[in-house]
């Protein structure tokens, strides 16, 4: 038997290479979601990550970070707060879904 | 929407699902003041059998900058005598303050704070010059300059 693939249609997902089920601490989104001022996910509402080990949306840190009241520290630690170097990278995953492969034969 | 109402939409499904023990919410009809009811859960005589009604106003920079938390005097639902805590039931806690405040901060983790300042307190007295505050003061709870003169209680 002989498959001839006609078409097929690769689905990828993504998400923020940190644990499955944090929110920022600032707007309490789900870090797969965006902070409040965004539209989409992803490189467009970035995470930033403090050398303490906290992570947030970036706009919601930077918004909270230029209040003369935070003292550059992190909301959660009171450490001051440094980003870590380089940001979180998307990892790829594409285990999910090849919808669309098809084995018509032919 | 604002920040503020979204991030205070994501509290109020959490709240309408469960508050910890001793705190309850009476009204969250907008986003801009909510009521919630809290009482100490240990048997501190000073608040044994009481009910206290809290009453906070939030901006549009919630939660970058902090809500504005005051205790509400009704029929049954007294100010709580506090050191901290004047007649007027206004709240001097820093973590309200600019100085103490944390965008991580939210509704549930002030009442908590407020029931663990009313548990841990055995001084049946107002702050120094209560009642000359409370005559006297027109200002709004975040523009008065607490002076954090003891941290312990």
């Amino acid at each position: 038997m002989k498959v001839k693939i006609k078409t097929w249609n690769a689905v990828a997902t993504w998400r923020w290479d940190i644990p499955d089920d944090d929110v920022c601490g600032i707007c309490q989104v789900h870090f797969d979601g965006t902070c409040p001022a965004c539209k989409y996910p992803g490189d467009d509402c970035k995470l930033l990550s403090g050398k303490c080990g906290h992570n947030f949306h970036e706009h919601c840190i930077l918004e909270w970070i230029k209040q003369e009241s935070a003292k550059n520290q992190c909301p959660m630690c009171r450490q001051t707060f440094e980003w870590a170097n380089p940001p979180h990278d998307t990892s790829l995953d594409m285990t999910q879904g090849l919808e669309g492969f098809t084995d018509n034969q032919g | 929407m604002s920040f503020a109402t979204k991030r205070l939409g994501k509290e109020l499904s959490k709240i309408n699902n469960s508050l910890p023990p001793g705190i309850e919410l009476v009204s969250a009809d907008n986003f801009e003041e909510w009521f919630l009811d809290i009482r100490v859960l240990d048997n501190n005589p000073l608040y044994a059998n009481q009910v206290y009604r809290l009453k906070f106003k939030f901006s549009a920079q919630y939660p970058i900058e902090p809500p504005e938390v005051v205790f509400v005097k009704l029929a049954n639902r007294p100010i709580p005598i506090h050191p901290h805590i004047y007649s007027n039931g206004i709240i001097c806690l820093d973590l309200l303050g600019q100085q103490g405040w944390s965008p991580v901060q939210n509704v549930e983790s002030i009442c908590m704070s407020l029931q663990s300042m009313l548990t841990g307190n055995n001084k049946d007295e107002r702050p120094a010059g209560d009642e000359e505050f409370v005559r006297g003061n027109r200002l709004r709870p975040k523009d008065i300059d607490f002076y954090y003169h003891d941290n312990n209680v």
